[in-house]
């Protein structure tokens, strides 16, 4: 997800043109990690509120997509597939029935647990009604991902400014305009779907050629490149000034988390205070991905707000004792 | 709701167990292409330092020490991106299946190696040496027909340092 949002923004600075098979292995990776971030995180959900039946039948049915990636790319997790200018490795045709048996059994599995669950009362009355977040709020403070499109705010990198070769495949965004829990797990669920029905048009769809395009030249100093990717939380921005030796010069990357946190309060406001770990929960917190943390000392009231700086120096301070 | 508690109860009953008993037992098959710790095969290492200047978190460095060209691999900051290992002229650095890493001393995860390079200091260009054990014909680098070996007896981790 970062490294097609970097080597993306690099290419744009550079003027590198990827070939076309290279974008359909990138679109294809980005979306089996959707699949496998979505369904961690129904697993994740399921267990905050105390359905440990869905946790681990959400990560089983996950677990052969991750050996998948493991055998496309050579990880589990940090695929490393992206280079800038293309993809590191090739998907062969050999490898097509195996992803093509693997997406059917995932299909077949997560529609079989979620016609399980829809009618589950204890389920519903856990995640409907409860972490509202009006639609009105979503757009206020900006919300990304399937947090605003649980609230039926129609956003999408991948429609909106495609990408890879998302503008050549057909992308539905999902909405769900019931806002609460209940609707950003319907959303995941659906964009679940979607990703595999994307995945077998790329398959379908995937043209020849070369996997990296060929660059001469330095990439020269002092370019500026930007891009967007749609993350399974939401969008993820980077943004590149070259510098010196082909390397970077200034890179900033943005998760979608900082933003998601935003709206928890919106949804935590009136309810009890066992909703609030869901409500966290629904926006998918990457809790690393924010750069600051606020604590209050309930006893004496007051507030401290940790920058990076302060938590890399706590950070080393810890590790220095050991 | 008693429909859906007994669908979860079929869905969980007609799958068996998927989880391994992992470190009792085997775990699970790695694919061909799995990316594990690096090794290097200092025969065929050309000192070029293509992998140094590829490394995400630089944890390959390169100190040329006139004649000799020391060469360090600091693996505990390595993310397994395998760029090194794709970039390798020779092929000397590969991934090997290897993937449990961990331990309590970070010297295990340290590899140092030094190459003879006959190499002209005024010119820079390599030449043949009159040493007879330099004109042992093994894996030559550059032009000319110097020779390329290890000149510690193995790159291998150094050995633990316990107090």
């Amino acid at each position: 997800m970062h490294s097609t949002g970097y080597c993306q923004a690099v290419e744009k600075a550079g003027g590198i043109e990827v070939p076309r098979r290279a974008r359909y292995i990138r679109t294809i990776v980005l979306e089996l990690e959707r699949i496998q971030s979505h369904l961690l995180w129904l697993g994740i959900a399921a267990h905050i509120i105390g359905f440990d039946t869905v946790l681990m039948q959400a990560w089983r049915i996950r677990e052969p997509v991750m050996w998948l990636c493991e055998k496309i790319t050579g990880n589990r997790k940090l695929y490393g597939i992206n280079v800038v200018g293309g993809v590191r490795r090739d998907i062969p045709k050999a490898m097509h029935p195996e992803l093509m048996e693997v997406l059917g059994r995932i299909e077949r599995e997560t529609k079989a647990v979620l016609d399980a669950v829809v009618t589950d009362t204890t389920l519903l009355a856990r995640l409907a009604n409860v972490g509202i977040l009006p639609n009105k709020d979503a757009s206020a403070y900006s919300l990304l991902g399937p947090t605003a499109r649980g609230s039926g705010v129609a956003i999408d990198i991948r429609v909106d400014h495609p990408y890879a070769a998302y503008g050549e495949v057909e992308t539905n965004v999902m909405v769900e305009t019931s806002e609460d829990i209940w609707a950003r797990t319907v959303v995941r669920i659906k964009e679940t779907l979607d990703s595999i029905r994307i995945i077998r048009d790329c398959l379908a769809m995937m043209p020849g050629g070369p996997l990296q395009a060929k660059i001469t030249e330095p990439i020269p100093p002092g370019r500026i490149g930007q891009s967007s990717v749609e993350a399974p939380r939401g969008e993820t921005h980077h943004y590149v000034i070259t510098g010196e030796d082909n390397r970077p010069y200034r890179w900033k990357a943005r998760a979608p988390t900082f933003q998601n946190l935003q709206g928890v309060p919106i949804m935590v406001l009136g309810e009890t205070i066992a909703d609030v770990p869901i409500a966290l929960g629904s926006i998918d917190p990457c809790f690393s991905c924010t750069e600051r943390l606020e604590t209050v000392d309930v006893r004496s009231g007051e507030v401290k707000v940790y920058t990076k700086a302060d938590l890399f120096r706590l950070c080393k301070e810890r590790w220095s004792k050991r | 709701m008693f429909r859906a508690k007994f669908k979860e109860a079929v869905i969980c009953f007609s799958n068996p167990r998927v989880t391994l008993p992992y470190p009792f037992g085997p775990g699970a098959e790695l694919p061909e292409g799995f990316r594990g710790k690096i090794t290097v095969d200092q025969t065929r290492c050309i000192a070029c330092g293509g992998c140094a200047n590829v490394c995400p978190s630089r944890l390959i460095r390169f100190y040329d020490e006139g004649e000799r060209t020391r060469m360090e691999f600091i693996l505990d900051r390595c993310t397994y991106c395998g760029r090194c290992a794709e970039v390798c002229p020779e092929q000397a650095i590969t991934m090997t299946l290897e993937f449990e890493n961990s331990t309590d001393h970070k010297e295990d995860l340290y590899i140092e190696q030094e190459l003879y390079m006959a190499t002209c200091a005024r010119c820079g260009r390599c030449f043949e040496t009159e040493n007879a054990i330099d004109k042992i014909p093994v894996r030559r680098h550059r032009e000319g027909r110097n020779f390329v070996g290890p000149s510690m007896p193995h790159g291998g981790p150094r050995p633990r340092q316990r107090e």
